[in-house]
């Protein structure tokens, strides 16, 4: 299953993916129509500086969709459910009890003012650029440290040298 | 194979679906007394309050038994498990024979030993029953007791404040939610209740219940007579043992249950708040009778029942709340009576955000946030996987902590993290290092 993945010597914190996420996934889906229509869009991916021996890297982080999920196990409602391997919110069935930020180990839910749980939905409603990957945090990324594919292509990537461009 | 799961809640539906799912074609029957059981048990106290019609607590769909292909037995009660001969006796007398049996009976509210529990207008708070039993109830009643001042009662009084009511909440313990935070943290919850017109009396024991055949009141064992038309007893659960009572299956508080979910008898497996599995944090046999142990329990137990291996790691108490607009996460060592701890680390940085550390040598056993949720699942993990945080734990309950911060613990402990999602985290950082 395709999943995101973040190459950690690539990445350089400048936020442009957690701004793309929120901008996916606000109503308008525009940033100045959110900003002006006084939604304070909110992403579901979160850039955190990694502490790796004496140096710091970063690394962006969203939902893993785990398999089996413990927030889907945690959830009263069905709302957090498994649909073709990726991990989602039924948001209308969501009443905000947050049994799945207790249960998720990478606190990749956000418990919203409006009381349903926020979460990477891997952008169920974007078509993305043409041979890009159709994801918004992805596509936003200026140097490539967001990957979209299987772990294992991941892997093949990592082993190769970073060359600056 | 013929397997015969008793009980179709949270754990009895997560047994049926991993069992049907690894095992196309085995025989699944399901032994439920009560007739509508797809419901989801802790949405009841939003039907009671009005927030969900009846069709939004159903948890599966009506046709949940057709698809999984299992033959339901709805309205039906096991009486009696008789492991040598294989076999479950039903209420009507029935025989049904098994290769597998899985227990999921759950539990029921623990009544207090009072006169009059038999009066129109006690009720215990489990079933949708209840709930709609109360509802109908509603147009004679102006004010409630709520006898407890656990999760249950509490969400029980929210309930039926929401509905109208008067409600006063009689907690045995001096606080609220004993076992589930600290005083400090149930002072909050007190006043917050107090706000939205719930009265809370604490050190209060009920001694009888009052009225002819109808509820008038409660005579409080202070002598305190507390007028109402309605008791709600929210005094904790017990398993339902009834079916294995006397037989040879092993059971203390509840059916004790091995890494696999199953009990001491071979092919008998138990699941959810009947069970009791190992607790990691008290390092003995414990009942988290919870909603999300109940799930993964099930799962384990169906797969293991399909003779697919599957080990459940052991549970730890745990539980998150949003009464009104106040969320509360706490897991582990957190209730007022939990001693078992070297030091404790707390921060009250606004007047309704209150978060404590609990640590026993440089492991943490439990944890509060109130009002700042979102690391709890963070934290809950460290406890669950029982590692070290030495160099950490200043940091665990700032505002800005976050999981990128655990990853070289992670990598340095990578045999206590043996999901995938921790692996490919691992190699990730092996191969950048
Ligand atoms: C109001 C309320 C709120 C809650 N909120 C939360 C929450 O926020 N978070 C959380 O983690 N947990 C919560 N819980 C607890 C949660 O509901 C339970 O942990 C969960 O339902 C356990 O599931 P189970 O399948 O083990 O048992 P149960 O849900 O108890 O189901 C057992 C089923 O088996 C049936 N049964 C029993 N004996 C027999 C028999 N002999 N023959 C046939 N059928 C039988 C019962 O009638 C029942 O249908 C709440 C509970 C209540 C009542």
């Amino acid at each position: 299953m395709e999943r995101i993945f973040c190459d950690l010597r690539r990445c350089l914190a400048c936020g442009a993916c957690e701004l793309a996420c929120a901008v996916e996934h606000s109503s308008s889906k525009d940033l100045f129509r959110a900003v002006l229509e006084g939604e304070a869009p909110v992403g579901r991916r979160e850039v955190q500086a990694a502490p790796f021996g004496s140096v710091s890297l970063n690394i962006s982080l969203a939902c893993h969709h785990c398999d089996p999920a413990p927030c889907v196990d945690a959830c009263i409602t069905g709302a957090m459910h498994h649909e073709d391997g990726v991990v989602l919110v039924d948001q209308e069935r969501c009443v905000g009890c947050w049994m799945c930020v207790m249960a998720c180990p990478f606190g990749a839910i956000t418990p919203s003012k409006l009381k349903v749980a926020l979460k990477c939905d891997l952008c169920p409603d974007r078509e993305g650029k043409a041979g890009r990957a159709r994801y918004a945090c992805v596509e936003a990324c200026p140097t490539e440290a967001l990957f979209a594919g299987e772990f294992v292509e991941f892997k093949r990537l990592l082993e190769e040298e970073v060359v600056p461009y | 194979m013929k397997n015969i799961i008793i009980g179709s809640s949270a754990a009895g539906i997560s047994a049926a679906e991993a069992l049907r799912r690894a095992d196309p074609t085995c025989e699944i029957v399901m032994i439920s007394d009560e007739p509508n059981p797809l419901y989801s048990r802790p949405l009841i106290s939003y039907y009671l309050a009005g927030e969900l019609p009846e069709e939004r607590i159903y948890y599966r769909p009506p046709d949940f038994y057709e698809r999984n292909r299992i033959e339901a037995r709805l309205g039906r009660r096991a009486v009696r498990v008789e492991p040598r001969a294989n076999r479950v006796i039903l209420d009507n007398g029935e025989e049904l024979e098994y290769d597998n049996l899985l227990l999921a009976t759950g539990a029921v509210p623990v009544f207090p030993e009072i006169e009059g529990l038999e009066k129109r207008g006690v009720f215990g708070f489990r079933t949708l029953k209840d709930a709609k039993e109360m509802l109908r109830l509603l147009p004679e009643v102006k004010e409630a007791v709520v006898l407890g001042g656990g999760l249950v009662g509490l969400k029980a009084a929210v309930g039926l404040r929401a509905r109208g009511v008067e409600v006063t909440v009689a907690v045995g313990s001096p606080h609220l939610l004993s076992q589930m935070i600290d005083a400090r943290a149930s002072e909050i919850y007190g006043e917050l209740l107090e706000a939205h017109g719930i009265k809370v009396a604490t050190g209060m024991e009920p001694a009888k219940i009052l009225g002819d055949s109808q509820v008038t009141g409660v005579l409080m064992r202070s002598g305190e007579e507390l007028p109402c038309q309605l008791v709600v007893v929210g005094k904790g659960v017990r398993a339902n043992l009834e079916p294995v009572e006397g037989t040879e299956v092993r059971y203390d508080y509840g059916i004790i249950i091995d890494e696999h979910c199953r009990t001491n008898i071979p092919n008998i497996y138990a699941a959810g708040d009947v069970a009791q599995s190992y607790d990691v944090v008290r390092g003995e046999h414990w009942t988290n009778a919870l909603w999300p142990c109940a799930v993964e329990q099930g799962r384990v137990a169906g797969l293991n029942m399909a003779a697919k291996e599957a080990v459940y790691r052991g549970s730890i108490g745990m539980n998150s709340v949003q009464l009104f607009d106040l969320p509360v996460i706490s897991a582990g060592l957190a209730g007022l009576r939990e001693r078992d701890f070297d030091e404790e680390l707390i921060v009250q940085p606004a007047p309704r955000v209150y978060k404590r550390l609990v640590l026993r040598g440089d492991r943490v056993v439990g944890f509060i946030l109130v009002g700042e949720i979102e690391n709890a699942g963070l934290i809950r993990s460290l406890v669950a996987k029982g590692v070290s945080v030495a160099g950490l734990k200043d940091q665990l309950l700032r505002e800005s902590f976050g999981f990128s911060e655990v990853l070289p613990l992670i990598e340095g402990r990578s045999e206590r993290f043996p999901e995938r999602e921790y692996q490919e985290l691992i190699e990730t950082m092996r191969l950048v290092s």
